[in-house]
């Protein structure tokens, strides 16, 4: 058996592409998708800061102060206008004549001794996620508004140092008992299993389909069952070597995930990677790898029974295929909300990993149910490697 | 010495398979099997050169995965030395050397790591493995090529590769699937001393082709199979002797022409 393990990762050490779906492509896409992030968030955050508004002010002499200080804002340019009415600002907007329209009512009146609420009028498309204009205008308003109260409550004989008491009462401090630490899980756990997940999946896919149908198709297959070692034997040699590329895509995977999301994380600034490593530790890695295992064996027996079964290289591709998208469903139902590691969902392949991957990065996974998640997939994973082994006996499977 | 007594192989056909019109009148498809193999028996001592001849599909190939116990036959019997191979594959395996009709060779693999890997599978020693590699690639003239990698190599360089790594245990005896097909006639001359020196050393042969002059060259005894049954099996004389002319290609065809009459 070991001599066929032996040989298949040395043929598989030469072969590119090998190389590049279980060495190349875990240590890379975490820069990668890093990098990118960083890049993204920082261009978007950059452009929306420097990007100019270009607004107009309808009734500006009932509220000076405020006008002044939108006139003097770097993201605000004024633009004149003939417009007054609501629905022609909205049209000028969609026209692009403009970006924002602030309508003050003709009645609005500064002095102290007014104390009706005015309602103003914000007109803008705020379908943008960052939605700058919103920030910025509320900001220059909550100052506007802050000086307005004071001169209103003076007004009303309230001194200064009672203001804060008028206006806000009461005041709560609000103690979360989620760790930083279990917010950030619940935010990336899933996404960490269904980037570690399909990478084990495809280290060990090539792989299976080179060891199994590959050899069907080279010929090599009827060499080697004529040799004196069981068909047990071959098979395992080639399950232990299928087996071995998922764990190390898994590996290579956690180890770049680490290091690089380590490095990012704290040179590059990137808050919420860094965060992440922070609460991660050595244990809770060694764990999500433990997790990997015995999936990573279930994904072996199974790629190679379907590569095994296939008379050629492509058609073992067109089986192969669907089986990704089968274990896709169960990740995109572990990052659901709502979604959590219970007795019932521990014992559901994929979507138990990935619920204790989640709950791994969290810091609140239950052991027991950890336990009974490896217990499971150790299960399935004897059962799917017993269903290969006697699928290579059958001569039908073999000479199709 | 290998006797093959009344060896039958049948394989299920798909439901979804729709046979031509020939294939029904072949006596071979019966319900939903084909009989791929019905009844073949000959045997090969010591030193002797079976050649097994037929037209395409008439079961050569599935008798020879008989012989080398890649497939399990349905009945029948094959025994090397006295020893049942069906019986016991595994240790039989040991005493035979199989070329199947690809090269088979692992491309990402120079010509030594392919021998040297079947040669471990063999169960043989490193010190044993080395001594014999140098003689097969001095033998097939194998030691310019033997560290480049099989996807590297010309089709006569896969051969004579794959000859080393078919005897590289010194099997008892050695089945080769079309050996010559497709190769330069260097190779093929090279391919031919191989087989005659298996022959001195008392090795028996048993080999399929579609060349006579290979089997006049060669061999001692004739088979010659014929949808799934050993129409003929005796030595190249009574052979030769089926034909006026003494000419093997009409002696051959008498045996067909005989069978279907």
């Amino acid at each position: 058996m070991w001599q066929v393990y032996q040989k298949e990762l040395l043929e598989l050490m030469r072969d590119k592409k090998t190389l590049m779906f279980v060495v190349l492509l875990p240590l890379l896409i975490f820069p990668l998708l890093f990098g990118l992030m960083g890049l993204v968030m920082s261009n978007v955050s950059r452009q929306a800061e420097a990007e100019e508004h270009r607004y107009v002010i309808i009734h500006a002499e009932r509220a000076p102060a405020f006008a002044d200080a939108l006139f003097y804002h770097k993201n605000f340019k004024k633009v004149e206008t003939d417009l007054t009415a609501a629905e022609d600002l909205k049209q000028a907007i969609r026209d692009d004549k403009f970006d924002v329209a602030i309508v003050i009512p003709a009645d609005f009146d500064v002095s102290a001794e007014n104390l009706n609420q005015s309602k103003w009028q914000l007109i803008h498309n705020s379908s943008s996620q960052l939605d700058m204009i919103s920030k910025h205008f509320n900001d220059l308003l909550k100052t506007f508004s802050k000086k307005l109260q004071q001169d209103k409550l003076a007004g009303l004989g309230v001194s200064s140092d009672k203001v804060a008491a008028v206006l806000e009462p009461v005041t709560v401090e609000r103690i979360n008992t989620a760790e930083s630490r279990e917010n950030i899980g619940e935010k990336i756990g899933g996404f960490i299993a269904y980037l570690l997940v399909p990478l084990v999946l495809a280290g060990a896919s090539y792989p299976a389909m080179d060891i199994g149908a590959g050899e069907k198709e080279r010929g090599t297959l009827e060499t080697l069952l004529i040799c004196p070692i069981s068909r047990s034997a071959i098979v395992l040699g080639k399950f232990f070597t299928v087996l071995t590329t998922g764990l190390v895509s898994a590996a290579l995977t956690v180890i770049s995930f680490g290091g690089w999301g380590y490095l990012i994380g704290s040179m590059a600034g990137v808050d919420v990677v860094a965060k992440t490593m922070e609460t991660l530790g050595f244990i809770d890695l060694t764990l999500i790898l433990a997790l990997l295992l015995p999936l990573s064996a279930i994904f072996a027996a199974l790629l190679l029974s379907l590569s095994i079964y296939a008379r050629s290289y492509k058609e073992a591709q067109n089986y192969i295929g669907p089986v990704t998208m089968v274990v896709f469903m169960p990740l995109v139902v572990a990052i659901l909300p709502g979604v959590e590691l219970n007795w019932k969902t521990a014992m559901v392949p994929v979507l138990n990993v990935a619920l204790s991957i989640k709950e791994l990065v969290k810091g609140t996974i239950d052991y027991l149910l950890l336990a009974a998640v490896l217990g499971s997939t150790l299960l399935i994973a004897a059962a799917a490697i017993a269903f290969c082994v006697s699928w290579f006996q059958k001569e039908k499977v073999l000479f199709r | 010495m290998i006797q093959i007594n009344q060896l039958a192989k049948a394989f299920a056909i798909s439901k979804n398979n729709k046979l031509s019109d020939s294939e029904k009148n072949d006596v071979r498809y019966g319900g939903d099997r084909f009989h791929s193999v019905r009844d073949v028996s000959f045997s090969c001592a010591a030193g002797e050169v079976l050649a097994l001849l037929g037209p395409n599909g008439a079961g050569k190939t599935t008798t020879l995965r008989l012989l080398s116990t890649a497939l399990q036959p349905d009945s029948g019997s094959v025994l090397i030395e006295g020893q049942d191979v069906i019986k016991k594959p595994v240790q039989a395996r040991k005493r035979i050397g199989f070329l199947s009709s690809s090269t088979g060779l692992y491309g990402r693999l120079t010509a030594r790591e392919n021998v040297a890997y079947f040669g471990r599978l063999h169960g043989m020693s490193e010190n044993e493995l080395n001594h014999r590699i140098d003689e097969l690639f001095t033998l097939l003239q194998m030691h310019e090529f033997a560290n480049r990698r099989a996807d590297n190599m010309s089709t006569g360089m896969k051969q004579k590769t794959a000859i080393a790594r078919a005897v590289v245990h010194s099997p008892k005896v050695v089945v080769l699937d079309e050996p010559t097909t497709g190769l330069d006639i260097m190779t093929v001359q090279t391919v031919l001393d191989f087989i005659r020196s298996l022959k001195q050393q008392g090795t028996p042969v048993i080999f399929s082709t579609h060349h006579l002059d290979e089997v006049a060259a060669l061999c001692d005894k004739v088979v010659v199979i014929n949808a799934g049954i050993s129409a003929f099996n005796g030595s190249l004389e009574e052979f030769r002797q089926l034909a006026p002319t003494a000419d093997l290609r009409q002696a051959f065809l008498q045996v067909l022409n005989k069978e279907v009459a």
